[in-house]
């Protein structure tokens, strides 16, 4: 046993972790142009299985140092790194995970393995196709914990590219205007994130990018105020808030299911992580003066995104309206401004990707036997395919937030939230939980009608004999649908990992409001 | 060794372990289990009667004078705020887990008769489990959130068991029917807990009320919001225990195999509503009003499910609109005050009617085997008849039940029903003169169901009447069907008798326990109104309205047997065809279901398409830009034109302008 061996590393820098989670999926993608292409699907798809391998040692990896060196109970950021990149700009490879990013980058790494092995049929192009996700792969982590703002927003950019190819190259028959959408909606939107971004940079007195220095800013007024709206235009497009979402369900409709698996699970999910992170953290003051427009947003998903769905005649579309719809949650959670609120938010992020996940990837697995997803044309599919019936519906009823499952624990959560928030009057937050309260309603109504469509009734002919979910499916299908059951028993498990950060977060709101009211008692 | 309270968390524990392997074995192993029926049955039934033993455990602890035992446990948390689960053992709860525990395992026995040959046993099975777990765990929720959770957990088990044939599209319907219609009910209990959490900052049962009653008193919360919230609250128990107008779902619900009929839509899962109720006894004593509410619902239910009863053709939905009369019973006690009366009546009527349910799927069982699967002619009486002759104990059994529920002393209806119509004549006479009277169509309908399924002669072989009961239906009609009819009728196996039996035994003697003079059965729950009782009972109070309600059940049952039995009277010429306008509207159910098809499921249907449309055309167009240049270009116009969907749009974004001005004014943001 060499004892010196501890003290050694310690005084050394601190092993990159963070960059080797970013990194290792990279790395993997320059493998692939090396790899013999592979023109039909077998055991030996050689892409495929080293991208699976990639990420699953990413993940492994993300699971190591969550469990060893996350230390839960810290409210700040953890596992910095900062080493200067281009100085000249003052570019910084500067990284670090908090309670708000943490839970998130695990969700990503589980949903990215998953998506890979669900590709596991590809034919055609498949390093390309590979590749790209583990570029993808690389980009969100990046995305989620980048500390430096031109960092955030190259790893924003650069992640919209795989996806935008993966939609047009092996996407569905209007596969090109969707991925055209989709690329025309989030680069836009992005414009404005850059500029609210260099304005804050650009406001203090020294220029920095530093996320945790722009933080100290907490610029107020008018300015504040713009700033705000600019990352909330940004940001919202990739939530998506009403009405910058119709691109959602193109995009849902035209990409494969696994890519869809990657948009709902994860891209969603950054722009209510950056919501946090910018728009709260960042900008406390003009979060105070909007919340409540939030949260008449977050209704506004709510609803509408429901209706809609009810409306729409294709299976993955309608999930897609009714991502609309869930994260109208989210914008609800953060908007309460309160503990409650913002940790019902991180769960219905949390539990979101995983249901959301779980429902595309049950929709392209029967999509691969019935080769349609136009809910009208199908019917009996339960009695060829109970095993997949099974899965559909419990993703189904997780969806509609029934207890038990973790959609529950986020939705009641928010709906606390709201409730105890006494900032608002009694008026507002009986109006505000009223109308969230009737998407409840209409939930049940939008997924149990597609279910029964689709799956209920006589078998119908042209269905006659396909194969059942093999093991491999079930795998994937349990390891989004278990962590929403143990969530939904035990929400601890997921509360804990991010409690510190969001209190930490709430309590910074409420400073903020206690200095608005102390500057205000003078003038009173 | 702990007290059986001290371990009461493994009553609703060990059925849901039981269904967790099973049901994680029928995803990973589907077909080795589905040859495993034997020991996954023994196995999920002993799982429920190790619950049953506890559960008689924990009630005999309490008969003796046990504490109320409660655990709690901080289950999810934020800042401050802390939301605690648990359990609670008190007498309430004691009752409900023998009651519950006592019929989910005579159902389970019953069902390895009832499912032998379906193909989804396995499934069956672990379902039932699932629910039964989910029920006693609803039954000892020490608070309301947590209610909340086991409330749709039950709902869910609903909804899975009536859409279990899910290749039947009346199952398919009634399954997601019973979801909405319950979510529906949630909405407002939701809304309600939400509501006297904001009051009062609790969420359990005494902690509300002792709340809101401080928070009226001090004037922290009006006297009308107390009231709203409290009626929120109702919405839920409404809903679950089908009270009108809520009751829509229970009757389709019966598309499910009959044994989840006599466990779930007769004996627990609509009772909940009523337990809750109970639950709530401390909130709702507060004010008379919202019991009021809660009587005149459950009156108007009463009367409802059995002036409906009385004109039903299907067996099982006969029995259906029965329970959702005598749910208005017991929704009537509890507005009336007496939540011992309802509770009491909630217990005798899970004995009877599951045993009635259990028998009609005897009988269902039977009648498949001459006339094949289709519901529409195994559950019609008109292909039955003369059964009493082939299943002696199916028939003895049943009658045993129409006795009970008809309250003919001294069988265990008379005890209950009578109690709560007493109470009902000194807190609403109006309502007692209703519940009176329903107890005389009661007694007329259930004799009618027995005469018409048990005695005269069997018409099951008459295939003119089977086609044309088929083409009323509007079924094709299947020629090459009957693969399975031997045609021959026979009693039901021993796995069907047996439970039938053993629930002839309460049905007939438990109202024994809860007489008015030296009611156990009070004396459990509430001993001190219990005491009161005996002492203020006298017989010349008791006689008189005992005697009238025997006396109207007595011509009900009379009556029946003129029509049906005896056949000296023909009701459909002399009642239905004179008062034919009564007829159709009891035909046609209140034509309920009818304006719930009309406004509801086509009002939402085409909101949701408009607003798609709305979505597709304006929104996108506009946020595209795109939406600009088809207008300049004339296409977009034209649809402008159309006027209906520029007041759409404008509806829209009325909408969310009106949300924006509405936070601007209420929103009252910390800063500014």
């Amino acid at each position: 046993m060499d004892a010196n061996l501890p003290a050694m590393a310690a005084s050394q820098a601190p092993f990159p972790w963070l960059s080797l989670i970013v990194l290792l999926p990279a790395i993997g993608a320059l493998l692939m142009p090396l790899l013999p292409e592979v023109e039909e699907s077998n055991a030996l798809n050689l892409p495929r299985n080293i991208a699976i391998a990639f990420l699953l040692a990413d993940f492994l990896l993300m699971l190591t140092i969550f469990g060893r060196l996350f230390d839960t109970q810290a409210v700040g950021l953890q596992l910095v790194e900062r080493v200067s990149w281009i100085p000249f700009i003052g570019l910084e490879w500067s990284l670090g995970v908090d309670g708000l990013s943490g839970p998130l980058v695990l969700l990503s790494g589980l949903i990215t393995l998953l998506s890979a092995a669900a590709s596991w049929n590809l034919e055609s192009k498949t390093r390309l196709y590979f590749a790209l996700l583990l570029v993808q792969a690389s980009a969100q982590a990046l995305v989620f914990l980048s500390q430096d703002f031109l960092l955030f927003f190259l790893s924003w950019e650069l992640e919209l590219v795989p996806v935008y190819l993966l939609i047009a190259i092996w996407g569905g028959k209007r596969r090109l205007y969707a991925a055209t959408k989709f690329i025309l909606y989030t680069a836009l939107a992005s414009l404005l994130i850059l500029i609210s971004g260099l304005a804050l940079a650009l406001s203090g007195n020294d220029f920095t990018l530093n996320l945790s220095e722009l933080t100290n800013r907490s610029p107020s007024g008018s300015f504040g105020l713009l700033c705000y709206l600019g990352f909330l235009i940004g940001f919202g497009v990739k939530l998506p808030i009403f009405p910058l979402h119709t691109w959602l369900p193109d995009a849902h409709g035209e990409a494969n299911a696994p890519v869809s698996m990657l948009l709902a699970g994860i891209l969603l999910k950054m722009g209510g992580y950056a919501l946090l992170r910018f728009n709260v953290q960042m900008l406390p003051d003009a979060h105070l003066q909007m919340a409540p427009a939030l949260i008449v947003i977050g209704i506004v998903n709510i609803i509408y995104g429901a209706l809609n769905a009810f409306a729409q005649d294709n299976v993955k579309r309608r999930i897609a309206c009714s991502s609309v719809s869930h994260m109208g949650f989210v914008l609800l959670g953060i908007g309460a401004i309160d503990a409650l609120g913002i940790s019902g938010a991180m769960l219905q992020m949390i539990s979101h990707g995983l249901i959301a996940a779980a429902m595309f990837f049950v929709t392209g697995s029967f999509y691969e036997r019935t080769k349609t997803l136009s809910i009208p044309n199908m019917g009996g599919l339960a009695k060829v395919l109970p095993t997949t019936f099974a899965f559909f519906l419990t993703s189904s009823l997780a969806s509609l937030a029934l207890p038990g499952m973790s959609g529950f624990v986020s939705e009641i959560t928010v709906f606390l939230g709201i409730t105890s928030q006494e900032g608002f009057t009694p008026v507002f937050r009986a109006i505000t939980i009223i109308l969230a309260a009737i998407g409840l309603v209409l939930t049940p109504i939008y997924l149990l009608s597609m279910c029964r469509r689709v799956f209920f009734g006589p078998r119908i002919p042209a269905l006659a004999m396909v194969e059942e979910m093999n093991p491999r499916e079930l795998t994937i299908g349990l390891s989004l649908l278990l962590p929403t059951l143990i969530i939904g028993f035990w929400p601890r498990v997921a509360i804990d990992f991010y409690e510190a950060s969001t209190n930490g977060l709430a309590e910074k709101l409420i400073s903020h409001t206690l200095v608005t009211l102390n500057q205000a008692t003078p003038l009173s | 060794m702990p007290s059986a309270a001290e371990i009461a968390w493994l009553i609703p524990l060990l059925p849901l372990l039981g269904a967790a392997i099973t049901g994680l074995g029928l995803i990973g192993f589907n077909r080795t289990l589905n040859q495993l029926r034997k020991p996954v049955s023994i196995g999920l039934i002993s799982c429920l009667g190790a619950s049953a033993v506890l559960s008689y455990a924990v009630l005999l602890e309490q008969l003796g004078g046990s504490p109320t035992v409660e655990h709690l446990f901080v289950w999810a948390s934020a800042g401050s705020f802390v939301l605690p689960m648990g359990y609670v053992v008190d007498p309430l709860a004691a009752v409900m887990l023998s009651l519950v525990t006592t019929i989910a395992m005579l159902v389970m026995v019953y069902s390895h008769g009832y499912m032998a040959h379906d193909k989804g046993y396995v499934r069956f099975f672990t379902y039932l489990a699932l629910f039964s777990s989910s029920m006693l765990g609803l039954i000892v929720s020490p608070n309301l959130l947590e209610i909340y959770v086991f409330w749709e957990l039950v709902g869910m088990c609903s909804y899975l068991l009536v859409g279990f044939w899910y290749d039947r599209e009346g199952a398919a319907h009634a399954a997601q029917k019973a979801f909405v219609v319950n979510r529906v009910g949630d909405f407002g209990l939701l809304l309600g807990i939400l509501g006297l959490f904001w009051a009062t900052g609790s969420f359990d049962f005494q902690g509300i009320a002792d709340g809101l009653a401080a928070a009226t008193s001090v004037g922290t919360v009006p006297g009308w919001a107390a009231l709203t919230l409290c009626l929120l609250v109702f919405m839920g128990p409404m809903a679950k225990s089908a009270q009108f107008p809520l009751h829509v779902w229970l009757p389709d619900a019966m598309e499910g195999p009959t044994p989840i009929s006599a466990l779930i839509h007769a004996a627990t899962m609509v009772a909940a509503g009523v337990f809750l109720v109970a639950r709530l006894e401390p909130l709702y004593s507060q004010f008379p009003s919202v019991g009021l509410v809660i009587a005149v619902v459950g009156t108007i239910t009463c009367f409802l499910g059995a002036s409906i009863a009385l004109t039903q053709m299907d067996l099982k939905k006969g029995l259906a609109y029965s329970t959702v009369s005598q749910l208005g019973y017991m929704m009537l006690a509890m507005g009336c005050g007496a939540p011992v009366a309802g509770m009491f009546h909630l217990v005798t009527h899970a004995f009877f009617k599951a045993m009635l349910f259990l028998g009609s799927g005897s009988v269902i069982h039977a009648m498949e085997d001459v006339v094949g699967h289709q519901p529409i002619l195994a559950q019609d009486m008109r292909l039955m008849g003369g059964l009493r002759k082939k299943m002696p104990i199916t028939a003895f059994t049943f009658l045993i039940g129409c006795v009970a529920i008809s309250g003919i002393p001294p069988l265990a209806g008379f005890w209950s029903k009578d109690e709560i119509l007493g109470q009902a004549f000194s807190a609403f006479p109006i309502l007692w003169f209703v519940g009176f009277l329903t107890a005389g169509m009661t007694a007329f309908y259930m004799f009618r169901l027995y005469f018409l399924t048990f005695e005269g002669t069997f018409r099951g072989e008459d295939k003119a009447l089977q086609q044309q009961l088929l083409r009323a239906a509007g079924e094709s009609i299947d020629e090459e069907e009957e693969p399975h009819s031997s045609g021959v009728l026979h009693e039901s196996p021993w796995s069907m008798t047996y439970p039938l039996i053993v629930l002839a035994v309460p049905s007939v003697l438990i109202g024994l326990l809860g007489t008015p003079w030296n009611s156990l059965f009070g004396a459990l729950l509430n001993p001190e109104e219990a005491i009161e009782m005996a002492q203020n009972f006298s017989w010349r109070g008791f006689l008189p309205l005992a005697s009238a309600s025997v006396a109207i059940s007595s011509l009900g049952i009379t009556l029946a047997i003129f029509a049906y039995y005896l056949k000296r009277i023909d009701l459909g010429i002399q009642v239905a065809e004179r008062f034919k306008s009564i007829n159709s509207f009891l035909i046609r159910k209140w034509y309920l279901d009818d304006i719930n098809e009309k406004i509801f499921v086509q009002g939402s249907r085409k909101l949701a398409r408009e607003v798609l449309e709305v979505d597709a055309k304006v929104v996108d167009g506009v946020v595209n830009l795109t939406g600009l240049l088809t207008l300049g270009s004339g296409e977009g116009l034209k649809y402008f034109e159309t006027g209906r969907a520029q007041f759409y749009a404008l509806v829209v974004f009325g909408g969310v302008i009106a949300l924006v001005a509405l936070f601007g004014v209420l929103g009252n943001p910390p800063p500014v």
